[in-house]
């Protein structure tokens, strides 16, 4: 018998995971697939949270500021390198963009627009789906008191890729700058760039080296070397594109950081039904086991709690039938809020579509939508699955699943 | 919905992020491997417009799995792949390896021919394998790569018949026995020791005289004689599972054939076989859970680092053994999860293949070796026979399977 079992393997579901095991619980997190955490830019958005706490329904109302405030700091704990911003921050997007940064590693955060200096945009050679000359007008725009310099830079290690022009992703290339091999050559194309600013006399300027790819966080010293290296300019990581080595990388942390607590995960294992009995005549019920779709088999699991992070349309915990005629969660069959318009031609519209989910209580506890009873007793609910937000407009993907991960994880 | 339909399905689940070819071993040290995404959901909308590229590639694929179980949208891509290169032996567009490649695949396909050969005169193959001439004529004539470590012969594992009769009948409770050739040929004594731990938990186990479960044979591409072997074994189990008896598997690559490839086979015990296959640790947790398994263990203080086989997580079973092991007093074990040890199945004792396979097991070396420099443990364990040789031969740090620490705690063996 678990304490707990989390059903979805996205970022609600391993910080709900890590939390709880760090509290001395025993958990398995049961999941299909990765989530949508390869599509992570490395910034946690947590949007404007003081004026979406008051908005009608948004998860954010669930919770009080200091519940939030706990999420931000498991974060801060499991990655030092992250900091908040009391100040508005800023991070670039592999398109040379400025986008906010809430939560965001210390190594991505922008110099002010208001000094002058230099860029040298480093480019990878090879380097898939970025295109430098866009990204050189983008910051020029964006720091006109900056001059935007490219120098490119080449790995022998992909030449083989390079000489049948294969380009290589950005997950390879961060494997690379991680590896020995690669510090060694960001230190010496860096130190090259000292030498040749300093030669065309701007001594007396700032120069930051900018880098697409390069991920500088969540090294895990007991299964990694880490070869550290001092760079003689500072360098300003971009945020993560699709595939994104940001999200590879903290992908594998967490599930080092969960099973290290001695975590149970089973990946490929697509949870499918529920079964429980009502605790009295009247709800909530109490759900006893899930049933679990392994290779071959059908497993039979037990569990005091149940939290579910299947993460909505997009993580594959809501199906949609043909032609939109029916819409259900796919686990334990719970009611969904659906806005009236989610099937109507303007169904890709930000709004409607984004807003589905189950709606909860102050405990995440799944509700009935037209009684607002709470149906299951010990199924939590977290993260995307959560109904009433839209990440695209809001801009709190991150800030919804961390806060709502670890606050099921405390009523464990 | 038929197989077809379901198919069609999952195709259209492709969202096209290329989440897949990131994270597959091969394409990240093989430029010329399209990757799972190229070769599966992408290749399969050209295939069924009958059209079909040279598929060379379809042939680096290692069927290790880490595409499909870290697709986000649950794509069947290593099934769209073996598909293709069934299709590909027998279209016209037939990729015609040459002969030294066909004969490697011959080889390497018959670990059991292989087995049978090495133990009639165990030592004799052992030293023989050892020659730096042998293993050059390996290389030289069949692309068996001569760096690459081949696993060892030992005392093979005896077949046990049956006494009782009919299937079933006994009184008290049995187990089938899925021992798979490399347990059956190259590692006897784990096979032995697990018949042990079963009798010591109160179960009498049968070892019919089973074929090659058939993955080698598939991945060297002989798909034919890999469904023949897949009939034989399943006619020689049927009677059991009739019974309801379990069939349990220390290996995990048979572990797995019998789960996802045998159910598709036409035979009336296709029907039974997937959910009454268990992975050893499986069981013994099943057992557990119900409060059966005795857990007189004696203390054992030692700290380990284990390799979770592809073919194992892709059952979708979790670490059992991790779960088990951690029951008994003293055993502290970590789970490195640092990716494929690099030899999927036979793939890196191709001779091209060898310096790729070790590229691919670095992470996991480097995570081992970090791990006992720091004193965090001195052993490794997993239970893939093959990923056990290749870490040793990556690492030079001892890895057993994990039973024998399970064997330890039951005090069946002592060293
Ligand atoms: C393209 C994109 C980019 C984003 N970028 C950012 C960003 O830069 N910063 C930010 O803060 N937020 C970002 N977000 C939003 C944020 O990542 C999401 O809010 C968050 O990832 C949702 O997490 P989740 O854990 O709820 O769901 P998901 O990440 O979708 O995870 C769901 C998990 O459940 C599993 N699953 C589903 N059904 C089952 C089942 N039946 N059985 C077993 N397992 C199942 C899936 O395999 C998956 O692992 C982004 C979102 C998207 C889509
Ligand atoms: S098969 Fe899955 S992981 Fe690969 S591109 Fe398609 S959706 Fe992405
Ligand atoms: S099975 Fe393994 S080698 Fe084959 S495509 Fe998938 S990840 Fe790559
Ligand atoms: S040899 Fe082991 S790690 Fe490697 S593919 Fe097999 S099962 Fe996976």
């Amino acid at each position: 018998m678990w304490d707990a079992i989390v059903v979805g393997g996205g970022l609600a579901g391993w910080t709900a995971g890590i939390r709880a095991a760090q509290r001395g619980k025993k958990v398995l997190i049961v999941t299909e697939g990765v989530g949508t955490l390869y599509y992570f830019s490395g910034i946690f958005d947590y949007g404007d949270v003081a004026g979406l706490r008051h908005f009608p329904k948004h998860p954010y109302s669930l919770f009080d500021a200091e519940t939030i405030d706990r999420g931000k700091q498991f974060i801060k704990e499991l990655c030092p390198e992250y900091i908040e911003n009391n100040k508005s921050r800023h991070a670039l997007t592999v398109l040379g963009t400025v986008r906010q940064g809430d939560l965001m590693p210390r190594s991505m955060v922008l110099p002010d627009r208001q000094e002058q200096g230099i860029f040298v945009l480093l480019v990878p050679e090879g380097l898939k789906d970025f295109f430098p000359e866009i990204v050189v007008s983008n910051m020029a725009r964006e720091f006109p008191g900056w001059q935007v310099k490219v120098k490119r830079v080449h790995a022998e290690i992909l030449g083989e890729w390079e000489r049948i022009g294969k380009s290589a992703s950005g997950i390879d290339y961060a494997a690379i700058w991680r590896s020995k091999e690669g510090q060694n050559l960001l230190a010496q194309e860096i130190e090259t760039i000292k030498r040749e600013q300093q030669g065309a006399g701007s001594k007396s300027e700032r120069i930051a080296v900018v880098l697409p790819s390069l991920v500088s966080e969540y090294f895990d010293a007991s299964r990694t070397k880490i070869y550290g290296k001092d760079y003689s300019l500072p360098v300003i990581e971009m945020s993560s594109f699709i595939p994104s080595p940001h999200g590879r990388y903290f992908a594998e942390y967490l599930k080092h950081q969960f099973t290290d607590l001695g975590g149970e995960l089973m990946i490929g294992a697509r949870a499918a039904a529920l079964t429980g009995e009502p605790v009295s005549d009247k709800q909530p019920k109490s759900c006893q086991e899930i049933i679990v779709h392994s290779m071959g088999k059908v497993l039979h699991l037990k569990a005091k709690k149940f939290i579910l992070a299947t993460g909505g349309l997009l993580g594959g915990g809501i199906k949609v039938g043909i032609e939109r005629k029916s819409i259900h969660e796919d686990v334990f069959d719970l009611p969904l809020f659906v806005p009236q318009e989610w099937s109507a031609s303007r169904f890709f519209a930000p709004q409607p579509f984004a807003q589905i989910g189950v709606e909860t209580d102050n405990c995440l506890r799944p509700l009935d939508t037209n009684q607002g009873q709470v149906i299951w007793d010990n199924v939590h609910v977290v993260g995307r699955m959560l109904a009433h937000w839209d990440p695209w407009t809001q801009r709190c993907g991150g800030g919804v699943s961390v806060t709502s991960g670890c606050a099921a994880a405390e009523i464990i | 919905m038929d197989v077809r339909n379901e198919l069609t399905a999952r195709l259209d689940a492709c969202q096209k992020c290329n989440v897949c070819t990131a994270q597959c071993p091969v394409a990240k040290v093989n430029p010329h491997f399209p990757g799972p995404k190229g070769l599966g959901p992408d290749m399969e909308r050209f295939r069924r417009g009958q059209f079909i590229p040279g598929e060379t590639t379809l042939d680096d694929c290692s069927n290790c799995k880490t595409c499909e179980v870290t697709c986000p949208s649950g794509v069947k891509i290593t099934e769209m792949i073996l598909d293709a290169r069934r299709a590909a032996r027998k279209g016209p567009h037939k990729t015609m390896p040459g002969v030294k490649l066909r004969l490697r695949g011959y080889v390497l396909g018959r670990a059991e021919y292989l087995g049978k050969l090495g133990v009639l005169w165990p030592g004799m193959a052992n030293q023989a394998l050892k020659l730096n001439l042998v293993r050059w004529a390996l290389e030289k004539g069949l692309g068996i790569s001569q760096k690459g470590p081949l696993p060892a012969y030992g005392k093979p594992l005896e077949v046990i018949e049956d006494k009782a009769g009919r299937a079933g009948v006994t009184s008290g409770k049995q187990v089938v026995y899925f021992p798979g050739c490399y347990t059956r040929y190259n590692e006897g004594e784990t096979g032995r020791i697990m018949i042990k731990v079963l009798e010591h938990i109160g179960y009498k186990t049968i070892v019919p005289n089973f074929h090659c479960c058939g993955l080698p044979l598939e991945a060297n591409g002989q798909f034919d004689k890999a469904r023949k072997n897949g009939l034989y074994n399943l006619e020689l189990m049927r009677p059991y599972l009739e019974a309801g008896v379990p069939v349990i598997a220390s290996c995990t690559s048979c572990g797995l054939t019998l789960k996802e490839d045998y159910p598709k086979l036409s035979a009336s015990a296709a029907q039974m076989i997937g959910a009454q296959t268990y992975d050893l640790f499986e069981f013994l947790w099943l057992l557990y859970e119900k409060g059966e398994l005795p857990l007189d263990f004696q203390q054992v203080n030692a700290s380990f680092g284990y390799h979770l086989p592809c073919h194992l997580k892709a059952q979708g079973i979790g670490t059992p053994a991790l779960r088990i092991l951690r029951l008994i007093p003293g055993v502290k074990i970590r789970n490195l999860d640092a990716g494929c040890c690099g030899v999927s199945g036979s793939y890196g004792f191709k001779a091209e293949k060898y310096d790729k396979a070790m590229k691919i097991g670095s992470p996991l070396f480097e995570a081992v070796n970090v791990g006992v420099e720091q004193g965090d443990f001195q052993e490794m364990l997993t239970e893939c026979g093959v990923c056990k040789v290749q870490i040793q031969h990556g690492t030079s740090i001892p890895t057993e399977h994990p039973l024998r620490i399970l064997a330890k705690a039951y005090n069946i063996i002592h060293e």
